[in-house]
C-alpha cells in the first residue's frame, strides 16, 4: 500500500520519536518524584531538578518534531505525486538530529547549557540543529518542486515549516535585558505551537482524513483555508497573552486578553469540521480505531488548549495563576491533545500501511489510547487542583511559597500514581505500533 | 454554513496578514517603550553578567522569573524586595545550609563570589521592572498576609516589621514561613527581650554556624518593635 518507496523514511521517524517519547514520561516521572518528597542533598547537587527539566523539556520538543517530520516524509510523495527528492538526505539528517539530541542530553549533565527554558540547547548545537532543518526543508521543498502536482496541503505544510525554522532564530542570540529576551523567547515557543505547528498538524491530519473519508479535497481544503486563517488571526496577536507581566506595554492586557479568548473558535471548527468529515464519508471504516485517534485528539485538543487555554488566559485571571502549577495543567494536557495524539493518529494511520496491513488488530491499542487518555485527564486536574491550592495559598493569602508547596504535596504523589498508569498505557502503545499486525479474521 | 473555496482563501489571507500588522505594529511600539519600563539605562556590565551567571547555572529551569521557567522554586522577579541583598547572597552561596531542613533542597553550584555579587545585581535591577506589579503576593501593596495571619491575636507593628524585614524567610510561627532557622512560636518563654535582642544583633555570637545575617542594617527603633513583638511569642 506504500505507492512511493522513499515514504518509507517515515519509519525510522517514527521508531526514534517514539522511543523519546517514552524517555521524556520517564523523566516526567522523576520530577513528579521531586515534588512529592525530599530528596537527599547529595543528589540534587548532582542531578538537580533543572537538568531533569530541560531533558523532560526538549525530550518533547524532539519527539514531536521528529513524528511531523516523519510524517511529512510519507505525505509528501503521495501529494506530489514523486519519489523524495534524496533519501539519502533524509537520513542523514535524521542521524544529523538524533546526534544531536543524543549530545544535548548528556550534555545537560555535565552542566552545558543556554540556561533558557526550552532553549536549553548551547548555541553551538543549535547552528546544528538549523542545519538540520534545512536540510529536512530543502529535501521536501525539492520534493514538492519536481512533483507534478501542487496542492493546498502541501503549501499549507511547506508555509507551516519554513515559519518554523525562521521562528527557531529568535531564541538563538543572547539578550541583554530580560523582558526583551523572554519577548522574543515567545516568538518560538507561542508561534510554534499556536501557529508554526498548527500549519504542520493541520495540513497532516486534513491529509490523513482526506484519505481516510474520500470527503473531495475541495471540501477538505476549504475548511483548511479557513480553520489556519483562524488559527494565525488569533494566534499571532494572541502571542501577546504572555506579555501581561514581563515589563511590556499596558496595551497587551487588552491585546492578549482579546485575540486569546477568540483561539477556542478555530478549535471548535476543527472538532465541528472532523465530525462532519466523519459523518460525511465516503468510504467505510477499516480501523476504528485510527479513528478514534483523529476524533479524540480533535476533542481533546479542545479541551487542552481551548478550555484550558481560555480559562486562565484571560488578565483578571492570569495575574494569579501565571506561573503555577494551574500553567503546569494547560501545559499537559493543551501538548498531549493537540500533538501527542495527532502524532499518534499519524502513526496508527501510517505504520500498518507501510507493513502493507489493511486491517489491524487494535485490541491493545485501544487498552493504550484509553489509559493514556484517562490517565492524562486525571494528570490535568491533579496538577489542575494544586495549581489553584498555590494560587489560594500563595498568591491570595500571601504564605510563603514553601508552605504553599507542603500543602500540594499530596496531589504530587496523586501525579506520580497517574504517570505510572500512563507510562503503562504509552508502552502498550509503543509495543503495538512496533509490532502491528493484521486483524484476525472474523 | 457553506462558503466557497474563493472566501476561504480570502479568510486565510486577511485573517494572517491582519494580525501580522497588528503584531508588527505592537513590537515596534514595544521597543520603544521597553527601555523605561525596564530602566534599560541601569543595566550595567555588573547586571548583564550576573544575567550571564543566571543562565550558566540554569537556575530558570526550577526557579521562575517574570513567571516563566520551572515552578519547582521560588519566583525570582522580585526576590530582591522579598530577601534583601544579604539574604540573596547566603543562599545562593550557601543553599544546603539555608535548605537543610527544609523539604525541598537547593543545588550547591559553586558560585564564585563574584559571580554571586552580579547575580545578586542581575536580581535587583529584576525587582525593578514595572511589570504591573506582578507577582501578587509581592505586589507594592500587600500588606503581608501572613504577619496577618501570625498576630491574628496580638496585633502589633513588631509582627508587621517582623515580616516586612524578611524574618519568615528563615523562621516560623505558628507554621508560617521558611525552615532555615528556628521556630520561633515560644520564643518569648525562653529568652527575655534583652537576650532576644543580643541574638538579632549578633546571631554568629551564640552560634558560629548560623547563617542569620546580623540585623545591623535595620533601624534600632525597628529592631526595638520586633523584639518586644517576639517576647509576647509565649
Amino acid at each position: 500500500m506504500v505507492k512511493y518507496n522513499s515514504q518509507r523514511i517515515a519509519y525510522p521517524y517514527f521508531a526514534l520519536s517514539l522511543l523519546l517519547f517514552v524517555l521524556q514520561v520517564l523523566m516526567g516521572l522523576w520530577l513528579a518524584a521531586n515534588y512529592a518528597f525530599t530528596l537527599p542533598q547529595g543528589l540534587v547537587d548532582v542531578f538537580p531538578f533543572s537538568t531533569a527539566r530541560a531533558m523532560h523539556t526538549n525530550l518533547l520538543v524532539l519527539w514531536m518534531l521528529l513524528g511531523f517530520m516523519g510524517g511529512a516524509y510519507y505525505l509528501v510523495p503521495e501529494e506530489a505525486e514523486t519519489e523524495i527528492y534524496s533519501p539519502a538526505l533524509a537520513y542523514l539528517q535524521l542521524l544529523l538530529l538524533a546526534a544531536t539530541g543524543v549530545t544535548a542530553l548528556v550534555g545537560f549533565v555535565f552542566g552545558w547549557t543556554q540556561g533558557r527554558p526550552l532553549l536549553e540547547i548551547p548555541t553551538a548545537l543549535d547552528i546544528v540543529v538549523v542545519i538540520g532543518a534545512l536540510m529536512f526543508l530543502f529535501n521536501i521543498g525539492m520534493t514538492m518542486f519536481k512533483g507534478r502536482k501542487w496542492t493546498v496541503i502541501q503549501g499549507t505544510l511547506l508555509g507551516g515549516l519554513v515559519f518554523l525554522a525562521l521562528l527557531y532564530l529568535f531564541g538563538m542570540p543572547f539578550y541583554k535585558n530580560l523582558s526583551m529576551d523572554w519577548y522574543y523567547w515567545w516568538w518560538v515557543i507561542h508561534l510554534w505551537v499556536e501557529g508554526a505547528w498548527e500549519l504542520v498538524t493541520g495540513a497532516i491530519i486534513a491529509w490523513v482524513l482526506l484519505k481516510l473519508t474520500g470527503v473531495p479535497r475541495g471540501v477538505v481544503e476549504k475548511w483548511l483555508y479557513v480553520e489556519i486563517g483562524l488559527f494565525l488571526f488569533t494566534g499571532i496577536a494572541g502571542t501577546g497573552h504572555h506579555y501581561y507581566w514581563i515589563g511590556a506595554p499596558r496595551y497587551w492586557l487588552w491585546v492578549g486578553g482579546i485575540f486569546s479568548a477568540l483561539e477556542p473558535v478555530p478549535i471548535i471548527l476543527m472538532v465541528v469540521d472532523t465530525l462532519r468529515h466523519v459523518k460525511e464519508r465516503k468510504l467505510e471504516i477499516v480501523n476504528p480505531l485510527t479513528w478514534v485517534y483523529a476524533v479524540g485528539c480533535a476533542i481533546f485538543h479542545f479541551v487542552g488548549a481551548g478550555v484550558w487555554g481560555f480559562i486562565h488566559t484571560l488578565p483578571q485571571i492570569n495575574y494569579y495563576t501565571h506561573g503555577s502549577q494551574v500553567t503546569v495543567s494547560h501545559g499537559h494536557m493543551a501538548f498531549f491533545g493537540a500533538y501527542a495524539l495527532l502524532n499518534l493518529t499519524v502513526f496508527y494511520f501510517v505504520l500498518p500501511r507501510l507493513k502493507g496491513i489493511e486491517r489491524y488488530d487494535e485490541r491493545l491499542g485501544r487498552i493504550g489510547f484509553w489509559t493514556m487518555n484517562l490517565a492524562m485527564i486525571g494528570l490535568g486536574l491533579a496538577f489542575g487542583v494544586a495549581g489553584v491550592l498555590q494560587t489560594y495559598l500563595e498568591r491570595i493569602l500571601g504564605l510563603g511559597y514553601m508552605t504553599a508547596q507542603a500543602n500540594m504535596q499530596f496531589w504530587f504523589v496523586i501525579a506520580i500514581f497517574l504517570g505510572v498508569v500512563f507510562l503503562f498505557g504509552l508502552l502498550v502503545t509503543v509495543y503495538d505500533l512496533f509490532t502491528i499486525r493484521k486483524a484476525p479474521a472474523v | 454554513m457553506n462558503i466557497s473555496q474563493g472566501a476561504a482563501k480570502w479568510i486565510f489571507i486577511l485573517g494572517t496578514v491582519s494580525s501580522i500588522i497588528i503584531f508588527l505594529v505592537l513590537t515596534v511600539d514595544t521597543h520603544r517603550q521597553i527601555g523605561a519600563l525596564t530602566n534599560a539605562e541601569a543595566l550595567s556590565e555588573d547586571v548583564i553578567a550576573g544575567k550571564r551567571v543566571w543562565q550558566k547555572n540554569n537556575c530558570n529551569d526550577c526557579h521562575t522569573i517574570l513567571g516563566f521557567g520551572g515552578y519547582y522554586a521560588p519566583d525570582l522577579t522580585k526576590a530582591y524586595r522579598r530577601l534583601g541583598e544579604e539574604n540573596l547572597r547566603r543562599v545562593i552561596s550557601e543553599p544546603d545550609k539555608y535548605f537543610e531542613k527544609s523539604f525541598r533542597k537547593m543545588p550547591k553550584q559553586n558560585i564564585s563570589p563574584e559571580e554571586v555579587s552580579s547575580l545578586v545585581a542581575f536580581l535587583k535591577w529584576t525587582s525593578e521592572i514595572d511589570n504591573n506589579d506582578w507577582p501578587p503576593q509581592d505586589r507594592d501593596r500587600a500588606t503581608g498576609a501572613a504577619a496577618r495571619l501570625t498576630v491574628s491575636s496580638t496585633v502589633s507593628p513588631g509582627a508587621a516589621l517582623f515580616k516586612e524585614h524578611g524574618c519568615l524567610q528563615c523562621h516560623r510561627i505558628n507554621g508560617v514561613g521558611g525552615t532555615a532557622g528556628p521556630e520561633l512560636d515560644k520564643v518569648g518563654t525562653k529568652y527575655d527581650a534583652a537576650a532576644i535582642k543580643d541574638r538579632i544583633l549578633n546571631p554568629q555570637s551564640y552560634n558560629t554556624d548560623s547563617v542569620m545575617p546580623p540585623a545591623t542594617e535595620i533601624d534600632e527603633e525597628d529592631v526595638d518593635k520586633i523584639v518586644e513583638f517576639l517576647s509576647t511569642l509565649k
